[in-house]
Parts: structure tokens; sequence; C-alpha cells
């Protein structure tokens, strides 16, 4: 039972006879303090835990504990005492944090060997990471070239490393990687008909993609390849050699919906693959990809039921953190500041219908706490060194950096779905009409210098960069 | 010098150093002597895709420096299938590098293959036990072990009872209960039987009298509910075990409130009893959720047709 239950009074006297409730709640505000007052919502346990001990309860009550201090403001062994903003909780310390991404593009010693089937995502986020706080990182063009090339296999696709099987990840972070730093020679370093042919290999018959030959089939596969298909603008239809073309007329979406489809899980989340516990991770892989296939509101709203999916990602945001956890009874992580935050824009998009008007049951505002995930990431996941982390006491890398930028970057603006012009859209454009509104959200505490750049809510790439790509490659066909 | 450039074994091939394709790669890796070398050997045995003892040995003291490593686990389980090897041995071997290396996942898609070709499941369940004791959410565990359900029919083979085991260490393992939900449901898509339906409900029950702000039995409940085809209504005397708008300073569960404004919505008469709930919960017992059930209270006003 809660310490602090309210005072609470009912009464069906007024004029038009409906309840009224009446909340008196005792907020404990430090009145010297109070200029800066911390809500209580996060800084008290959550309203209701229940007596039971386990191991579960007991790392909740760790990471709450670890996180306190820092969501007070209290943490005194920062000296000196980082800039706060206008809202008296830490700013974004954007400088720590472009040096902090810059390092991680330079040299790494011996023990970073666990990196080497990975490298691609560390240029992925590191540049894209660097993008979103502002830098201009044209100018490693040159060297991500050279870098990538040894990567790519005349078979198709990109691997970790030279010498490496091409993988979906290492493709995926290498294009977008390649598309961010920009250019021609970025871009049509991508063996474009080998790449379609590759992906035409891992495309499975029950739908779904498998992540390399051999390798495993999972939601990663499906939006990693979607991302590359659409970006790179290759034909729907699939390669003659494509084990999966059974039929003259299949096409890399043969399946695919009902495939997602089976990956939501009976708790509303979506899964790695079908049967799997539903986490936050592959529901933005899902949601995304959807987004690339079609119209939100055509193809999740045909795909998963809505109202499932609305009321488990909106019960990932822990209390008192306010961040997200990715999964059920699972802690709160920095990371699923993007993969469960960014789904928020994706969703709404689905819900307000196919005139996208602000329906009257959907909120101008958000279904989520902008409050509590800014209050997060600026006082918890920053590091004295720079570098953004999973929690305190964590480490912070590059890919916290990237996805708490993202997240950082979902709470700070509304991103709507509207297209040019009404009717169905060409294949794989959809993607591609989305709009922002950057204003910002009464209660969010971030001032004008915290911003990010915008972020495509669907690519995660830095405003813009998409649909360049996109154009470079409009006009070009595979032979 | 190395282990490999001195070895008579490794004589006739010629290592292929790393291409990092020019004088500044980015990331860059200094790679240690030993790993280096090692690698130059691979990619030149896998360049004529060799299949052999030594390349099979190659793999594996890469794999002791960097598990992470994708290629040379697919590598190795052509290798393995190509010249017979020992498959058991095999496994024994990846038991102990799965136990010293976690978070690595490439190890079950290896392991899938492997055991996939030896056709019987002997000995993996405890194998998984021994990994649960580390970490019982270990995600390519529990996606591992469907597999292994799926491939060798384990459906009715002591699966509900090693959830129950490890439900009854942590209640709210949430892994485990989605384990249970495919064990019993995710079959296939027919009809669950009566008394199937009642025990679940039962057993979701009472863990949530065991400790009621647990979201996952609550989420397992309303699943089992909508699987039955029965009405979100038939569990409004349970959830009021839990909270009552008629007692709102003793609400013991917000699931149990969250699950008695659905049903009162559904009810004729039941939108304003839906809208104190939502209230309780927005601004006392969920506030972290406040926009989510301020929406919920917006739907009530619309047409029946939402529902």
């Amino acid at each position: 039972m809660s310490p602090t239950a309210p005072n609470y009074r009912r009464h069906n006297d007024s004029a038009d006879a409906s309840f009224e409730i009446e909340l008196i709640r005792e907020l404990a505000v430090d009145q010297t303090k109070a200029a800066f007052a911390v809500p209580a919502l996060f800084t008290n346990p959550p309203p209701i835990q229940d007596g039971l001990e386990t191991q579960t309860s007991k790392a909740r009550s760790d990471t709450m504990q670890k996180c306190l201090p820092f969501l007070l403001n209290d943490d005194t062994s920062d000296s000196p005492i980082p800039k706060q903003n206008s809202f008296g909780i830490p700013s974004l310390r954007k400088k720590d944090h472009v040096n902090f991404l810059h390092g991680n593009l330079a040299d790494f010693p011996a023990p970073f060997v666990a990196m080497d089937a990975s490298r691609p995502w560390l240029f992925y986020w590191s540049l894209a990471g660097l993008s979103f706080l502002g830098e201009d990182v044209s100018e490693y063009r040159e060297r991500l070239v050279q870098t990538v090339k040894p990567l790519q296999n005349a078979t198709g696709g990109f691997g970790g490393g030279h010498g490496q099987l091409s993988h979906i990840a290492s493709s995926y972070a290498c294009v977008l990687s390649l598309a961010i730093v920009g250019g021609k020679e970025a871009l049509e370093l991508v063996d474009r008909k080998a790449m379609w042919q590759w992906l035409g290999s891992v495309k499975q018959r029950d739908g779904g993609f498998q992540v390399t030959h051999g390798g495993e089939e999972d939601m990663r596969g499906a939006y990693c390849a979607m991302t590359i298909i659409s970006l790179l603008n290759l034909p729907l239809a699939l390669p003659s050699g494509s084990p999966a073309r059974v039929k003259g007329d299949e096409t890399f979406l043969t399946g695919l919906m009902g495939w997602i489809s089976h990956c939501q899980s009976f708790e509303g989340g979506i899964g790695a693959a079908p049967g799997n516990e539903a986490h936050g991770g592959y529901a933005f892989c899902a949601l995304a990809c959807l987004c690339i296939i079609g119209e939100p509101h055509e193809t999740i709203n045909r795909c998963l039921d809505v109202p499932l999916l609305l009321s488990w990602l909106s019960a990932q945001q822990t209390t008192p953190e306010g961040g997200f956890a990715g999964r059920t009874n699972k802690l709160v992580d920095a990371c699923y500041s993007h993969w469960i935050g960014g789904c928020w824009a994706l969703l709404e998009a689905a819900m307000r219908g196919a005139n996208q008007s602000s329906s009257e049951c959907l909120p101008p505002g958000s279904l989520w706490s902008r409050e509590g995930l800014t209050r997060y990431l600026l006082c918890c996941c920053q590091a004295k060194s720079g570098g953004l982390r999973d929690k305190p006491g964590a480490r912070p890398d590059a890919y916290h950096t990237c996805y708490s930028l993202a997240g950082l970057n979902a709470a700070q603006n509304h991103y709507y779905y509207s297209p040019d012009t009404k009717g169905n859209p060409a294949p794989l454009s959809a993607s591609f009409n989305w709009r922002v509104d950057a204003t910002k959200e009464e209660g969010v505490p971030f001032d004008e210098d915290d911003r990010i750049r915008l972020v495509h809510p669907v690519y995660v790439l830095p405003w813009g960069t998409a649909e360049q790509t996109r154009d470079f490659f409009k006009d070009k066909d595979v032979d | 010098m190395g282990l490999y450039s001195e070895s008579p074994d490794w004589a006739d091939i010629e290592p292929i150093p790393q291409d990092e394709g020019g004088p500044n790669p980015l990331a860059a890796i200094h790679y240690s002597e030993e790993y280096s070398e090692a690698m130059g050997y691979l990619r030149a045995v896998m360049a004529r895709n060799e299949m052999s003892s030594r390349a099979l040995a190659l793999t594996e003291d890469i794999i002791d420096m960097n598990p992470a490593h994708y290629t040379i686990w697919l590598y190795r389980a052509e290798i393995l299938f190509a010249i017979k090897a020992d498959l058991h041995q095999e496994l024994e071997w990846l038991n102990e590098t799965a136990l010293a290396h976690q978070k690595n996942y490439q190890i079950w898609n290896h392991r899938q293959t492997v055991v996939d070709r030896v056709g019987s499941p002997a000995g993996e369940a405890e194998f998984i036990a021994r990994m649960f004791e580390k970490d019982a959410k270990n995600y390519h565990v529990w996606s591992y072990r469907q597999w292994l359900v799926r491939r060798f029919d384990l459906w009715e083979k002591g699966e509900l009872e090693d959830v129950e085991l490890l439900l009854k260490h942590d209640i709210r393992n949430n892994s485990a209960w989605n384990h249970r939900w495919f064990i019993v449901f995710g079959r296939d898509d027919s009809a669950v039987a009566g008394d199937v339906i009642q025990r679940e409900m039962d057993y979701a029950k009472d863990a949530i009298r065991l400790a009621p702000q647990n979201q996952s039995p609550w989420n397992y409940l309303k699943g089992v509910t909508r699987r039955a085809g029965n009405p979100m209504s038939s569990l409004k005397d349970f959830a009021s075990e839990f909270a009552s708008i008629e007692r709102p300073n003793e609400v013991r569960s917000s699931y149990a409130l969250d699950l008695l404004a659905e049903i009162y919505s559904q009810e004729s008469d039941g939108k304003l009893d839906a809208a104190v709930a939502l209230d309780l919960l927005a601004k006392h017992y969920d506030p972290i959720r406040a926009n989510y059930w301020n929406y919920r209270k917006a739907l009530l006003e619309q047409p029946a047709t939402a529902a």
C-alpha cells in the first residue's frame, strides 16, 4: 500500500450530477528548492509496491537508488557542477558528447577486438550522433569510403570487416553511414545490383528475412532490408536467383506483413520472431518497417492490434526514472529512449487515420511523458567524460549515445505523416512523407540550447538525408 | 613470427592481411599480434573454402579471442558438417564457451545449427537451466528454447514444469510467462480446451494474489481471456479484489484499476465509473502514464463504435 495515499472525497451534487473527484495531493516539496522543485513523481518510489521481494524487484529497487541522486540533481560527485538549464537540471553537454563520438571513430586498443565484426555500427552510431549534435561530418567522407570499401563483398552486401560474410546489420549500418556523409563518391560505392541480389538471397519463404546466410531470421532483418531497399531505390521484385521466388510475381513484400503480424505477442508488444517475448527494440523495427512498406494508418492498423500495442508501449515508461524499459518487468535503459520513444510518432500517425487530422480522441500533445524521458536522459545518462550511458554506473558508449540523442529528439518534436497528395502513394514512397512540428510542449524541461538536430522518425538519419539519398538513386535501375 | 607462421602444418598457406582500405581507417582496432595473425590465416582458408580439421582448430582459436565474430561461427558450422566432426564434442565445448560469454548470441544460432544436425535435444534442457541460473531473462536463450520445442516436439515434455520452477524463483520473470504462453497457446491456432483455459486463469490469478502489482500475470490473464473469447467483464470480480473506485485509497494494484476501467467502459452505464478509475491512475496510482490514461478517458466520450 502506498505510503502517500491521497485524501479522497467523492460527491455527486454538481449540476450535471456527474461525479467529481477531488484529489488533494501532498507534494513533499523542499521549500528551499521550490524554484527548481522536482515533481514528486520523479523523486518518490512507484505509488504501489507489493511486499514480495524477488530478483526482479530487487534489481528495480537498486536501479531506483542509483538514479534518485541524479534525478534530484543531488549528485555531489561532480565538480565543478555541470551547467544547468533553466529548469534546474543539467544541460545537454554537447561539446563533451561530440568529443566522445569523435573518439569512437578513432583508433581502439586491442581489448576492443569484440567490436571487430561490428565496426560498421560504430560508423553509424558515431556519425549519426555527431550529426544529431549539429556537427558537419562530411570531413569523414573520404576516410569512410576507404574504410567501407573492403567490407563490401562481390556477391553483394557488406560484412562487419574485410573478409567477413555479408550481414544485414553491417549492410544497414554501412549504407546509412554512407548516406550521412553523403556525396557521389560515397553513395556510388554501393554495388546496388549485387545488394539487390544478396537481399533476395536472404528473403525467406515465410515472409521474413535472415540476417545472413545460415543466420537467424528476425525483425532486425526485415527492418534493415526494407530500409536498404527503399533508400537505394532497389526494385521490389525479387531477383531471379532468390530461393524465395517460387512464383514469377513475388516481391520483397510477399508475406512480410503477415510475418510481422505474427510477431505481436499476447502482451501487445512485438518480439524478434513469432512466439518471442515483446521487446522494445523489435517494436521499433516492426513499426518503422511497416512505415516503409506503406502509409502508417494502412499498414500498422492492418497488421497490429493498435490499442494493445499502445497499452504495452505506455507501460514501458518507468517511475521514478522517467525513461523506458525494453520489456515488462525489466529495467530502464537509455537505448529504449529511441526504441520505445521512437515508436510514438509512428503509432500516433497510424491512430490519426487516413485524413491525418488530429482526431477527436487523439490529443494534440502526447500519449507519453516527454518530461520524464528528458529528465532521465539529461539527469541520469550523461557521463562526466562525455557520451551517454544505459544508466548511472554504466560506461557510456556510441550505441547508447546515438539512441539517447534520438530519444531526446522524440521528446523535443512532434512528427506527422502528411503526404502531398491523397490516394495511394507510389510503392515504398510513404516513408518520405513525414513533417515535423518543433513546437515545445509545455513542461518539458529543455532549453533551446539542449535541442538537437531533427531526426527522421523512420530512418533515424539526420532530417533530409533519407530524401537526398533516395533522390540520388531515383532514376537509377540495377542493370 | 607466430603460432601459425612457424608451424609446418600451415606452411602451404599464404595469409591474407586485413585490407583497411587506406592509411586512415575509421574506428580501427589495434589487434593483438595473435589475433591479427590468426585472422590472416582465416581469410586465406576461407578464400579457398577449406574444410579441414586445421581450419576447425583455427576457428576455435579465434572464437576464444573474439566470440562475437559471426562469420567464424558460420564457417565453423560448415567445416563441422563437411569433415563429419564429432558433434557431441562440439556441444561440450559450446557449453563452456556459452557460460563464459553470457551476452554473446552468435553462439545460439550455432548451437541451433549443430543440435538440428545431431537430431536430438538430449541434455539441452539441463544446459539451458545452467544458463538461466546466471540470467533467467536471456532473450537469445529463450528464443533458442522455443526453437527446440518446435523442432523436437517438446510441448508436453516438461516445459510447463520448468517454467513453474523459474516462476517460483521469481514470479516477475516475464520471459518465463512468455514461454508459458508459447507452450500453452503457441502450438497452433486451434481452440484450447476449456479445462486448460481454467487452469491457466487459476495459475495467473494465484500469481497475482502473491504479488498484485506484478504486470506479467495481469497481461497473461487478459491474454488468456481474449484467447478464450471471453469478455473482460468475466474478470470484474477478480479485479475488484485489488482495486475499487469505492475505496480509492486502498488500491493494491494499478493493473486491476486499469482492467476495471476497461470493463466499466464497456458497460452501458459504466462510463463515469471508468472515468473515476482512469483519473485515479492518472493522478495518483500511475501518473507517469497520465497522458495515456487521459487519452483513454477521452475515448469514453467517443461513440460506442470505438470499442
